[in-house]
């Protein structure tokens, strides 16, 4: 069974057109999964009906089916069955704060809390997500006054507590600097290695080249192509669709497009990355 | 981003409920004492509490709340009031309405630097514990809490809005009209803005289980209900229990 399935799925918000039109994929487990496109393609809103928040909390009308652990998140009975299994994670973490905490502490108990975890228990797995992220030395720090990639990383701290089973990030590093970045991209990975299933929207095609086992291409709310990230992101479907790719592979179909037709060798697949470009055109 | 400022004083340092408590007695109390003395002594009082207390600062924002309300008081009963008249300088003032805008201003002034004083030393955590403490269900706990949270939070927006607003060269201070001019434009951001964030926060907090159903949340760290706390809690209950009798025998 699939972590996270999307059959048939159309979605709309109270006061716009359809969002997501017919959208099929699943997410198996341990795996990493991406969704991409232009913006507006819909990755977030695919993120929130996967949460259950839309249209759960969002409003507007949601046709086909989601699951998610096998449950359906929309429903009451389905929100209970993965009460703190599924961990969401938006790229604004100052708006993720609880506003409840007066230490980094007490922000990550935050949850815990709420679904009534007793004081030891609390005690015992707050240190130990804070140093999971590498955050440790923040514990006794005002949630608010942090720097934006530490809030993130915070943030993080605060669903992994839980020790959630699936894992939706939209956009979860753009807030951090590079070696944010790589804390996540290595927690991220981590988890999926731990067994979960990882659902990402970013339009940074450089972290999703390296943190993806699969994508999902998105046009328009509709579902365009499947497949490993490697494949896809070099190919010329990536500027038909105006979602780009990584700034070798960029600067790869700029070179083909000069050239022409005079160098076979800069033809598409274009190579993402330096080893590749150095690799290919040696 | 600028950070909130760490709540001080008395307000933030007491258990919850008290300040809370203190300040709806002063809301009763503002009306109840004997005017204009009563209401003019409440407001001092609150002055020499907000100056001894730790949180001086509470004056500042009181004072740019309570001013317009004396200027027009005084404008409204004193300068534009009728009955006998007393001449003081070159003004010639309403007896009766000199009182009377003496008395309103005692109240508004005091209501004011009360309320300034709870919502700075508003701590929502502590204020949330206190009330599962209390047995308050987890819901309305986190609503009032979230309430009397969301002032500082819009001023914080307010004050980032207003500095995006000025790095893009819109002028908003100076005139009258200046300032009128700069409302629109940084009105409409900030109320969309705070929407975007009502938003934004209510699917961060469905997700850390606000929501969760069939279980009880555990208290983080509940403040301690002193002895002191309980008294001026009772005390302030008294006072206001007896102004009303006082009002009732006079």
């Amino acid at each position: 069974m699939s972590a996270i399935e999307f059959s048939r799925v159309s979605f709309r918000y109270p006061t716009s057109g359809p969002v997501l039109r017919d959208v099929t994929f699943e997410a198996p487990a341990g795996r990493v999964t991406w969704i991409f496109g232009p913006a507006g393609a819909g990755a977030s809103t695919l993120l929130l009906a996967a949460a259950g928040l839309a249209p759960g909390l969002t409003g507007g009308s949601l046709e086909g089916s989601v699951r998610i652990l096998g449950q359906d998140p929309g429903s009451r009975s389905g929100r209970g069955a993965v009460q703190g299994k599924v961990a969401y994670v938006t790229a604004t973490p100052y708006l993720q704060l609880s506003g409840m905490a007066e230490s980094v502490f007490d922000e990550v108990a935050f949850a815990p809390a709420n679904i009534g975890w007793d004081r030891a228990r609390i005690e015992a797995a707050v240190p130990e997500a804070l140093a999971r992220l590498g955050i440790g030395h923040l514990a006794d720090r005002i949630p608010e006054e942090l720097s934006g990639g530490e809030q993130q990383r915070v943030v993080l701290a605060a669903m992994f507590v839980l020790r959630p089973d699936v894992w939706l990030l939209d956009e979860p590093t753009s807030a951090l600097d590079g070696t944010g970045r790589e804390l996540v991209r290595a927690f991220v990975r981590a988890e999926a290695e731990r067994g979960c299933v990882v659902l990402f929207a970013t339009e940074d095609a450089e972290l999703g080249l390296a943190l993806a086992d699969e994508m999902v291409l998105l046009d328009e709310g509709s579902t365009v192509a499947r497949g490993i990230p490697a494949d896809l992101l070099g190919t010329e479907l990536m500027w038909a669709m105006r979602a780009g790719s990584t700034g070798v592979g960029e600067l790869a179909r700029a070179a083909n497009r000069l050239a022409g037709e005079r160098a076979a060798h800069l033809a598409p697949p274009y190579p993402l990355t330096v080893e590749a470009a150095v690799e290919r055109w040696r | 981003m600028s950070a909130p400022a760490a709540p001080e004083g008395l307000a933030a340092r007491a258990h919850p409920f008290t300040p809370l408590v203190v300040s709806l007695a002063v809301v009763a109390l503002a009306f109840l004492l004997p005017a204009p003395a009563g209401p003019l002594l409440l407001a001092a009082l609150l002055i020499i509490i907000a100056i001894l207390g730790g949180d001086p600062r509470a004056l500042i924002p009181a004072a740019w709340l309570a001013v317009p309300f004396w200027v027009l008081l005084f404008i409204l009963h004193a300068l534009l009031g009728d009955g006998p008249m007393r001449t003081l300088g070159p003004l010639t003032l309403s007896v009766h309405g000199s009182a009377l805008a003496l008395t309103q201003s005692g109240r508004f002034t005091a209501i004011i630097v009360a309320s300034v004083l709870v919502i700075r030393g508003f701590r929502p955590g502590r204020f949330v514990d206190a009330a599962l403490e209390a047995g308050w269900p987890w819901t309305s706990a986190y609503i009032t809490a979230a309430t009397l949270n969301a002032i500082p939070r819009f001023q914080e927006r307010a004050v980032r809005v207003q500095e995006a607003m000025r790095s893009r060269g819109l002028r908003v201070r100076g005139t009258l009209i200046t300032r009128a001019k700069a409302f629109v434009p940084l009105a409409l951001p900030l109320m969309l803005g705070a929407l975007h964030e009502v938003d934004e926060r209510t699917f961060a907090l469905a997700t850390r289980q606000v929501r969760a159903e069939g279980v009880s949340r555990t208290p983080l760290r509940p403040p301690a209900d002193t002895a002191l706390d309980l008294t001026v809690r009772w005390g302030a209950v008294l006072a206001v229990l007896g102004a009303i009798a006082w009002r009732f025998v006079a």
